[in-house]
């Protein structure tokens, strides 16, 4: 008979855990949630079952990052364990739901519950900084997205510093790698802004960014993040927490860095500026000594011309009136030897009734006498000397 | 810091500066001439640095998934 292998029960489960943990240490089960509860706000129970059989499963509420709901498709990666109680129970480390109607309802469901805490508010968003010199990249360098990504951005911007984090960007282990990127960028990098890129995909393999471990890590995030995930339709919660969404990873590429084209017309319109500057301000400086010269001409006028011509127009007057003066003294001057004159003229004195005596003054002689009227021939008879 | 060792973004803003300058209060036609020539040697710069630079990128040695 062959050798029985004696055991206490602890050994007995001890052994077949570890002959489990050899055989099954990673395993994925796919199948629909049954009888989902959560214990003592700690502990998470359910099933996961086929139409034949059914495996318990259990996990810390912590590790749940998308909520379940009885009759959800998931995925389960866990190892089968037996508890000292004996019962089998499968350890899960991760779930994800599987099918567009379970990932639909954990997302609408996970969705209704961060927009409660308000973690997609636009009051939290923070503006990508205008200039930017170093970003990090969070992404599968293998992956197409990428690709795009770093050929838009060199093909727009030159000079830029980019610290690409490779991780995975589907499956069950992508939300925990880009979570420990984001918190690398955080405690140990200088970039201004995280891109978190993925190309086009099918609702399953978007699935890592509704995490919602990851959608808190980017809500969380120091560093602003531009998410370029999928295409313009996917809209995944991660989107929704990012600072700012680009609707694809070229998109992403765009909305943070300028057009190299468009910035060359910019330098040559500032050029263009400067130099329509510099012009005008010489014509100002031209105008302003204009007017300079202007003001000096003036107060030299002022100071200097306006008091000589002052001066000399009182002199003029001065002089005008002197010969005003002179006039009317020589005017009256001659007016009173015209009146002298006119005084002597014979026939004035006619005219006051004086006569002239002409020829010889004796006894018996003719003489002419002139009156003012007449002329009189008379003769003299005697003649008697005045007293 | 030297303008050849700013980065393009820096001697962008730079050139904004300069040509501000022109614009300002602080206009001095004596100081005109040479502050014209920077801006227009910074602007030279900058167009053969929008043509030539390059992005450095380097993928970070971290292992994310450990």
């Amino acid at each position: 008979m062959d050798e029985v292998l004696k055991l206490s029960p602890s050994e007995f489960i001890a052994v077949v855990n570890q002959t489990l943990d050899y055989a099954y240490d990673n395993v994925v089960l796919e199948g629909e949630v049954a009888s989902f509860k959560v214990n003592q706000g700690k502990w998470v129970f359910f099933d996961v079952k086929d139409e034949v059989s059914s495996v318990s499963c259990f996990m810390s509420l912590y590790q749940l990052r998308m909520p379940l709901e009885d009759g959800m498709k998931v995925e389960v990666l866990g190892a089968p364990k037996i508890t000292k109680w004996g019962k089998f129970s499968f350890t899960v480390r991760a779930v994800r739901p599987v099918g567009e109607g379970s990932l639909k309802k954990a997302y609408e469901l996970l969705k209704k519950k961060l927009a409660f805490e308000g973690l997609f508010d636009n009051s939290r968003k923070r503006e990508i900084p205008d200039k930017l010199n170093k970003i990090g990249v969070i992404s599968s360098t293998a992956a197409a997205g990428y690709a795009d990504f770093i050929k838009i951005l060199n093909a727009r911007w030159g000079g830029m510093k980019v610290e690409v984090a490779h991780t995975q960007v589907q499956g069950i282990e992508a939300p925990d790698q880009i979570i420990k990127a984001i918190n690398y960028f955080n405690e140990r990098s200088d970039v201004q802004v995280i891109a978190i890129l993925r190309g086009g995909g099918s609702a399953d393999d978007l699935s890592a960014f509704n995490d919602e471990k990851l959608v808190r890590a980017i809500a969380g995030s120091r560093i602003p993040i531009i998410t370029g995930v999928g295409h313009e339709v996917d809209e995944s919660l991660a989107d929704l927490a990012a600072d700012v969404r680009a609707s694809t990873p070229s998109n992403a590429a765009e909305m943070l860095t300028g057009d190299r084209k468009v910035e060359m017309d910019r330098i040559e319109s500032m050029v263009d500026k400067l130099n329509w500057a510099l012009r005008q301000k010489v014509e100002v400086e031209e105008q302003k000594n204009l007017e300079k010269v202007e003001r000096i001409a003036k107060g030299l006028l002022q100071k200097y011309i306006e008091p000589s011509l002052k001066a000399n127009e009182e002199k003029m007057q001065r002089a005008l009136q002197k010969i005003l003066n002179d006039y009317d003294k020589m005017q009256s001057t001659l007016a009173q030897k015209i009146r002298l004159v006119e005084a002597l003229n014979p026939e004035m004195v006619l005219s006051q009734g004086y006569a002239i005596l002409a020829g010889k003054i004796s006894p018996g002689s003719m003489i002419e006498i002139t009156t003012h009227k007449q002329n009189i021939s008379a003769e003299v008879k005697e003649i008697h000397e005045r007293k | 810091m030297s303008e050849n060792k700013l980065n393009l973004n820096q001697k962008i803003a730079e050139l904004d500066k300069k040509v501000e300058w022109f614009y300002s209060e602080d206009f001095a036609l004596e100081n005109a001439v040479e502050k014209y020539k920077d801006a227009i040697k910074l602007a030279k710069d900058i167009e053969k640095d929008l043509k030539n630079l390059k992005n450095e990128i380097e993928v970070l040695s971290e292992d994310f998934s450990k």
